[in-house]
């Protein structure tokens, strides 16, 4: 389907996104509701004019926001969800002036669904982790913050899951830039909201810099590319790949900066770790999965949709040795600099910077698809494509969970180093044990969603490697391609994981808890319940995983390569 | 309480009651009752238990203990009334690549998993060993700290342990294979001496880091294998995991001069398969995070770790590697036989060094566990049914040697083997127990383990002529250490004996009546193995001559 922007068709194919404007808008004007009056001049009549004055009193709750801005969230994730649970997966392609700027199918909603799931979750566990105090009473300094940061703290959440659904929507590599930074931009800030600590800010502007770096790199890139080709447009710059100069080839490498900083890929992930450490836990926890989700659709566009040969003498795309290169030091880096350092939440983030590492070797295992044994190559490349999007699905599941455990920590004061895990299966053993969950299935322990998350990732490489080598009969192991290694890679590294998500069990498990830490650990109602989704969609992903799968494929098959 | 135990055998049983009253072969008798039972019972108790507080959990350990007994008894009645056909009758005398009780459920349809189970006479003998020895082992460690988690996570152990026995799915395999590593972590981790820390983690990332390579072969054999069309192929990829179907297409490929993926390849991924399996074996030189393992581990989790989890090394490679890479295996065979040989050489000349008892039990694990490499590449059906019924043996023969050790350190509070003189003047069943242990372990006639250990001299002889010697002689070496280590703990030290000084002039005690019976049953059966190896081992040759049938038969030559 075809619409005009604006059009009717236009509204109902982005109800969900519209929900989120909607929300966005409602949490910037509710709270500022009041009885002010507008007098006219030279007379004595008062209109009431809502804004400003005395706030009345339910709109003008510090609660509200959050409320708001969770509710928000839930429709537009549900409508999506029942939406593609219907299978009403149709292409709706928005075009102004001729140009395709926007598009829903499979692949774009699936990624959406993994935003704003990770974004609810992080939402929920602000619920409790920048609480909103009531009016009543004397309040402290620190209450009357979280009271007054309510409204900005949501707003920064919407934008980003506003960005972000933009960025999985561009047809156009222009309007995935835009929804980038509209989500960059957010993210920045909501690194640096971590008032409480001098981190916080220290961390944001960081990000900020090595951040704002990056994107002006990218769009150099994007602006050379539109000097060779004259358009953005995913499918006329696909088309016209081939022909291009090698102008082309280092606008795709400095294109590449800009998403490797996203996705925190080495030697661009500097500033994660420390961005990770800074932000709070449930904001870490969405950088970590959501905007790493964002970083691999550009990647895919780019490198998949754009940047892959039709047909090459080789059979190889020209991106495929570096990004070869650029995988294996960014896994193996990630996970020697995870072993060494004592903070739970550098640790999570130079893990994160290991599972970039994966991912981008599954990218590399499709720049191969065209290699000699291959029959159908666009099979073996929606495989690599459905194996990514079904690991930063489960992402979501573990990887957050474990910040949000770590938030958990935080109310109490701080989760920065290992010690503060020490004791934590006795003074909570269900926590301890979701924790611990979350560490097998990052390690990919079966059945776990994170080993089918790594098994699919792996299979996928193996996969392409091998190509129709089967239908010969005989097979000697010289006949794989090369990528096959990379899957050897990955699971040295797996292997390397282990060592430090095992630690962080055994902290919990035999330490004592440190002084000042003996009490039961604090309630926080939704952050709880946010962790328990986390648990059940780790476990019962892992279990039966066979419908995500599925998803996964029909989202990648709408990407139509071939 | 005792009432209360017998109460739960019975609504156990009576949640039976409608498989066991129409005993055809349609009832599932291995998913739920052997696998799934133990593993959410413990599953259950383990919450239950995690969510009381210090104080209580000292009331509730003892029902808890009680219950995860009793629920170790159900698959061990199973399985013993399925081998003497109580409950319908099963025909173990099976041709090649049919297993009995088998069931299949589509499990992850797009990728060809399913969950695919059956037994045969190489997974029969594990599952009955595995089923006989948890609730053996709860009983030896009646009086463990903190009883309310452990006993619980012996019972999972048995469970996943099980399961990895009866998968008949590559997939199902690896998932099991690998769940059987967090009980066994947390045993280690949690109950065990003062490097338990250094032990658990090195015992798991050793062990993954070999089956992950293990997982890598599996991978590239799954994408090699031909595409098929059938409710075990996958939706998506085309491919199975069933290792019947693999099995069965290996077969039709490898006749005559033709080999299954090519002979290169197949000694490639053999060789992937087979790092995963030496290093749970352990053989030399993967065997260095065993004794570490071992000695630091808790006596339940020592038992069950060599009496079934080392033979999870031994069953894979017995179950995959041989049926699909035959061609492999006669490239290979003289460097298996040279690993066993090292392993079964090095073991033995490492125990004469041992001050440590367990250590030296532990060194004699990796010594036996040689020994079936041998019969592995020997290359005879007498050798597999040897190397099989080595497991077998050694699966009962090993928990009584790491028993008498938990024992020995309970009530001594040390394990170095010349801390002490005269132990058969206070403890007088610990030292009987001790040299019975000992002796079967070096294998005196008529116990178990000396079958064992003749068939697979049998069998290595018209392989391997005259390097006969080298096993014959390291089996002497065998009864070197242990008479030495006899001699000083058990005699010697005059009319008083010499006590420990770790134990501060206090008189050392005798066992405990559980730990009592925990031994004696299984010196019992490893007295009956020793007299009567046909009981098992009928079975287990009729498994090796039909695998010799199926696998290197290649039509008529």
């Amino acid at each position: 389907m075809n619409t005009e922007v604006f059009s009717t068709e236009f509204w109902q194919a982005f109800a969900p996104e519209m929900v989120l404007v909607v929300g966005l808008i409602a949490i910037f004007i509710l709270p500022n509701l009041g009885n002010s009056k507008f007098r006219i001049p030279l007379t004595k009549v008062q209109v009431p004019w809502f804004f400003g004055g005395r706030r009345f009193k339910l709109t003008g709750s510090p609660a509200l926001p959050g409320m708001l801005g969770t509710a928000t969230l839930f429709i537009a994730l549900g409508m999506m969800v029942i939406e593609a649970v219907d299978g009403k997966m149709d292409t709706t392609t928005v075009t102004s002036g001729g140009i395709v700027i926007l598009q829903i199918d499979a692949f774009s909603r699936f990624f959406e669904i993994i935003f704003l799931a990770a974004i609810l979750l992080a939402s929920m566990a602000s619920l409790d982790r920048v609480p909103a105090h009531t009016f009543e009473g004397k309040k402290s300094l620190e209450e009357m913050y979280d009271n007054r940061r309510q409204a900005d703290l949501y707003i920064l959440m919407l934008t980003t899951a506003l960005g972000m659904c933009m960025v999985a929507l561009a047809q156009d590599l222009f309007v995935l830039f835009v929804g980038l930074e509209l989500a960059s931009l957010a993210t920045y800030v909501l690194v640096a909201f971590h008032k409480e600590s001098k981190a916080g800010a220290e961390a944001g502007v960081k990000y900020f810099i090595v951040g704002s770096v990056a994107s002006g790199i990218g769009l150099y890139g994007l602006s050379l590319l539109y000097l060779e080709f004259g358009s953005l447009q995913l499918s006329t710059l696909s088309a016209n790949w081939n022909e291009g100069s090698i102008l082309a080839t280092i606008a795709l490498g400095l294109v590449l900066v800009g998403f490797g900083f996203k996705v925190s890929a080495a030697p661009f992930h500097f500033a994660a770790p420390d961005a990770y450490s800074g932000a709070n836990s449930p904001v870490a926890g969405v950088l970590a999965t959501a905007s790493k989700a964002m970083g691999m659709i550009g990647l895919i566009r780019v490198l998949i949709v754009v940047a892959l040969p039709e047909d090459q003498s080789d059979g190889s795309a020209v991106w495929i040795y570096t990004l070869a290169t650029l995988s294996v030091i960014t896994m193996t880096w990630g996970n020697l600099a995870a072993l060494g350092s004592n903070n739970p939440k550098r640790m999570l983030a130079y893990s994160s910077v290991a599972h970039a590492g994966y991912m981008m070797a599954a990218l590399t295992a499709v720049g191969a698809w065209h290699w000699g044994h291959v029959e159908a190559p666009a099979d073996y490349a929606e495989a690599i494509v459905a194996a990514i999007m079904f690991h930063l699905f489960v992402l979501v599941a573990f990887k957050l969970g474990a910040f949000l455990v770590l938030g958990l920590l935080e109310m109490e004061g701080g989760a920065s180093r290992l010690s503060a895990l020490s004791g934590l299966a006795r003074r909570d053993p269900l926590i301890g044990t979701a924790m611990f969950i979350f560490m097998l299935a990052l390690a990919g322990v079966p059945p776990l969603a994170g080993f089918m998350s790594k098994f699919l990732v792996i299979a996928s490489i193996v996969s392409t490697s091998v190509g129709d080598l089967w239908m010969n009969g005989t097979v000697s192991f010289s006949d794989l391609h090369w990528v096959w290694w990379l899957a050897l890679a990955m699971f040295i590294n797996s292997a390397i994981s282990v060592f430090y998500y095992l630690r962080i069990g055994v902290i919990m498990f035999l330490e004592v808890p440190e002084e000042g830490r003996r009490k039961p650990l604090p309630y926080g109602a939704s952050i709880r319940m946010a962790i328990w989704i986390c648990l059940v969609g780790t476990v019962i992903l892992g279990l039966s995983s066979d419908t995500l799968i599925e998803m996964c494929y029909r989202a990648a098959e709408s990407l139509n390569l071939s | 309480m005792l009432v209360g135990g017998l109460l739960i055998v019975v609504a156990g049983l009576m949640a039976f009651f409608p498989t066991l009253s129409d005993s055809n072969s349609d009832v599932d008798w291995i998913s739920i009752p052997l696998v799934g039972f133990p593993i959410i019972v413990s599953c259950i108790l383990l919450a239950f238990a995690s969510q009381e507080s210090r104080s209580r959990k000292d009331i509730i350990a003892a029902p808890i203990r009680l219950f995860s007994l009793c629920a170790s008894l159900i698959p061990l009645a199973i399985s013993t009334a399925l081998f003497f056909d109580w409950l319908l009758l099963v025909d173990w005398d099976l041709a090649y690549n049919e297993y009995a009780l088998e069931k299949e459920y589509l499990w992850i349809e797009s990728i060809g998993v399913s969950w695919h189970v059956g037994m045969d006479g190489l997974s029969f003998p594990m599952v009955w060993l595995t089923t006989f020895l948890v609730p053996v082992t709860i009983i030896m460690t009646w009086n463990e700290k903190d009883g309310a988690t452990y006993h619980p996570l012996l019972l999972m152990m048995g469970g996943a342990l099980i399961g990895v026995f009866v998968a008949l799915d590559l997939f199902l395999f690896y998932v099991f294979w690998e769940l059987t590593l967090i009980p066994m972590f947390f045993l280690i981790l949690k109950w065990g001496g003062k490097d338990r820390r250094y032990a658990a983690q090195k015992f798991f990332i050793y062990t993954f880091c070999a089956s992950v390579i293990m997982l890598l072969g599996l991978i590239t054999l799954y994408f090699l294998q031909p595409e098929g069309t059938g409710s075990q192929y996958g939706t998506i990829t085309g491919r199975t995991f069933d290792m019947t179907v693999l099995f069965s297409n290996a077969t039709a490929f490898n006749m005559g001069d033709n080999v299954f993926l090519g002979k290169d390849m197949q000694n490639v991924l053999f060789a992937m398969l087979m790092i995963g399996f030496l290093v749970k074996l352990p053989a030399v030189p993967f065997h260095t995070w065993l004794p570490d393992a071992h000695v630091q581990a808790p006596t339940g989790g020592s038992m069950l770790l060599a009496g079934v989890m080392l033979k999870m090394g031994a069953y894979g490679m017995l179950r995959i590697p041989i049926a699909i890479f035959p061609d492999a295996l006669i490239f290979y065979q003289d460097i298996i036989m040279a690993i066993g040989l090292i392993s079964l050489v090095w073991g033995a000349v490492v125990c004469l060094g041992q001050t440590n008892l367990k250590r030296m039990v532990a060194y004699s694990s990796v010594s036996h566990m040689g020994v079936i490499l041998l019969g592995i590449a020997s290359m005879q059906p007498i050798g597999y049914a040897a190397a099989l019924f080595m497991m077998f043996a050694h699966g009962i023969i090993s928990p009584m040697l790491f028993a008498v050790c938990g024992a020995f350190k309970h009530h001594y509070h040390s394990m170095e083997i010349g801390s002490m003189r005269g132990m058969a003047k206070w403890s007088p069943y610990l030292a009987v127990y001790m040299m019975f242990a000992w002796m079967a372990s070096l294998g005196l006639p008529l116990l178990a383990g000396f079958v064992a250990e003749l068939m697979v001299l049998i069998a290595y002889w018209p392989t391997y002529g005259w390097w006969i010697l080298l096993p014959g002689f390291v089996l002497a070496i065998t009864a070197a250490y242990y008479l030495w280590s006899m001699q000083r703990t058990i005699f010697e030290g005059g009319e008083d004996g010499q006590p420990p000084e770790s134990l501060n002039g206090e008189t050392p005690p005798d066992i405990t009546l559980s730990e009592n019976i925990g031994m004696i049953i299984l010196a019992i059966f490893t007295v009956l193995f020793g007299i009567f190896p046909f009981i098992a081992l009928e079975m287990m040759d009729q498994w090796a001559v039909a695998l010799f049938e199926g696998v290197f038969n290649r039509g008529g030559i």
